[in-house]
C-alpha cells in the first residue's frame, strides 16, 4: 500500500488534470487541510472509550473459543485429507499386482498343517474329512465317466447335500 | 517505521486474542473514527454508537485481515457501519411515515441534539452532497492515501480525484462565503 506522506500528488494529479487544474486542486487540498486542523471534530468521551475496551473485554472470551473451534476443525479437516491422500496412495501403489486370492486366505492355516504330508496321522478330523472329499470324488468321477446306472438327478442332490455336510463339520470343527 | 512495526505487533496481539492489544488499537484509533463518524452524521449521540459499533466489528473481524493497509481495512469497516446507519435510518423513516406518529422528528437527518453547537465546517460539510462529504471526511480522517481510498470505495482513482477536485473546490467557496 503506498503511503499517504509519501504519495506524489503532483504527478497523481498531473496524470488526469492539466496544469493549472494540478496547482488549483493542490492549493484546495492545503486549504482544506487547514480548514479541518482549525476546525476540529469532538473526541470522544472517556466514558464511552471506556464501555467500548470493556464490551471488548467481554467479547474476547467468545471470540476465543470462536478460534479454538475453527483450530480444531482445521486439523480435523488436515487429518481427514491425510487419510484420503494415504489412502489413495496405496491404491496407485497396489494397482497392477495380482489381486489376493486363494492362497492368501490359505495361508492362514497353520503352515506345520498345512504343509504336512503326514495330515491323517496329525489330526483324526482331518483324516475323516479326506476320507470323505476321497469319496465324493470318486463319485464325481463316476458321474463324469458315465459309469453311473442310478438316477443322476438323485446322485447329484446326494453330493450337494454330502458338501453342505462336509463343509457345516469342517466349520464346526 | 517504527511506528508500523509497532502497529504489526499490536495486531498481531489482537489475533491472539490479548485484550491489551484491543485497547491499544481503540486507544491509537478511536479519535480518527469518531470524528470520521461525527463529520458525517453531525450527532455526538449516533457518532458514539457507530464507534462502538465499529470496535465490535473489528473484534469480530480481525482475523479476516490479511495485511496491506491497516487504516484502509479499518476505515472500509467504518465506511460499511456508516452506509448500514444509513439504510436502517431510511428504513426507520418510511416506517414512520407510514405510521404518521410523533416520534417523525427523531430521524431528521442530522438533526443536532440539544445544546449541541454546530461549527461551521459541520455546517458547510451539510451543504455537500453526501457523496462528496464522505470522501472528503475519509481522506482527512483516515489519512489514506488517495489510492487506498479508491481502493476503500472501490471505484477508479480517476473518479476519486475528480470527485475530490469538484468537492474540494465548492467546500473552499462555501467556508470563504
Amino acid at each position: 500500500m503506498e503511503d499517504r506522506n509519501r504519495e506524489n500528488l503532483g504527478e497523481l494529479f498531473g496524470k488526469f488534470f492539466d496544469a493549472e487544474q494540478v496547482d488549483s486542486c493542490l492549493k484546495d487540498l492545503q486549504e482544506a487541510e487547514r480548514i479541518f486542523r482549525d476546525n476540529p471534530a469532538p473526541e470522544p468521551d472517556d466514558m464511552l472509550i471506556a464501555n467500548i475496551k470493556a464490551e471488548i473485554a467481554m467479547r474476547l472470551p467468545a471470540r476465543r473459543v470462536q478460534l479454538a473451534r475453527q483450530r480444531t476443525y482445521k486439523r480435523v479437516a488436515v487429518a481427514a485429507a491425510i487419510v484420503v491422500i494415504a489412502g489413495l496412495v496405496v491404491t496407485i501403489l497396489n494397482d497392477g499386482k495380482p489381486a489376493p486370492g486363494r492362497l492368501e486366505v490359505a495361508s492362514l492355516i497353520p503352515t506345520a498343517i498345512w504343509e504336512s504330508n503326514d495330515i491323517e496321522a496329525d489330526d483324526e478330523n482331518l483324516a475323516a474329512l479326506a476320507a470323505e472329499i476321497e469319496q465324493i470324488e470318486n463319485e464325481v468321477m463316476t458321474l463324469e465317466s458315465g459309469r453311473d446306472t442310478g438316477d443322476s438327478d438323485r446322485t447329484i442332490e446326494e453330493l450337494e447335500i454330502e458338501l453342505i455336510v462336509v463343509s457345516s463339520d469342517f466349520w464346526k470343527e | 517505521m517504527a511506528k508500523s512495526d509497532d502497529l504489526a505487533g499490536i495486531i498481531a496481539g489482537c489475533k491472539q486474542g490479548e485484550a491489551q492489544c484491543f485497547s491499544q488499537v481503540v486507544d491509537r484509533y478511536s479519535g480518527r473514527c469518531y470524528g470520521y463518524f461525527y463529520r458525517l452524521t453531525g450527532n455526538n449521540d449516533i457518532s458514539d454508537e457507530l464507534l462502538s459499533e465499529l470496535f465490535v466489528k473489528f473484534v469480530e473481524k480481525i482475523g479476516s485481515y490479511k495485511g496491506g493497509s491497516f487504516e484502509g481495512w479499518l476505515f472500509k469497516i467504518a465506511s460499511n457501519i456508516f452506509h448500514d446507519h444509513l439504510r436502517s435510518k431510511q428504513r426507520r423513516k418510511k416506517l414512520l411515515e407510514t405510521q404518521k406518529t410523533l416520534l417523525e422528528s427523531e430521524v431528521i437527518e442530522f438533526r443536532q441534539s440539544d445544546g449541541e453547537q454546530i461549527d461551521r465546517l459541520q455546517k458547510q460539510l451539510g451543504r455537500l452532497d453526501r457523496d462528496t462529504k464522505e470522501l472528503i471526511t475519509l481522506r482527512f480522517y483516515s489519512q489514506l492515501s488517495f489510492k487506498e481510498i479508491a481502493q476503500v470505495r472501490s471505484e477508479p482513482i480517476g473518479t476519486t480525484l475528480a470527485k475530490m477536485h469538484r468537492g474540494l473546490k465548492k467546500l473552499r467557496l462555501l467556508m470563504e462565503g
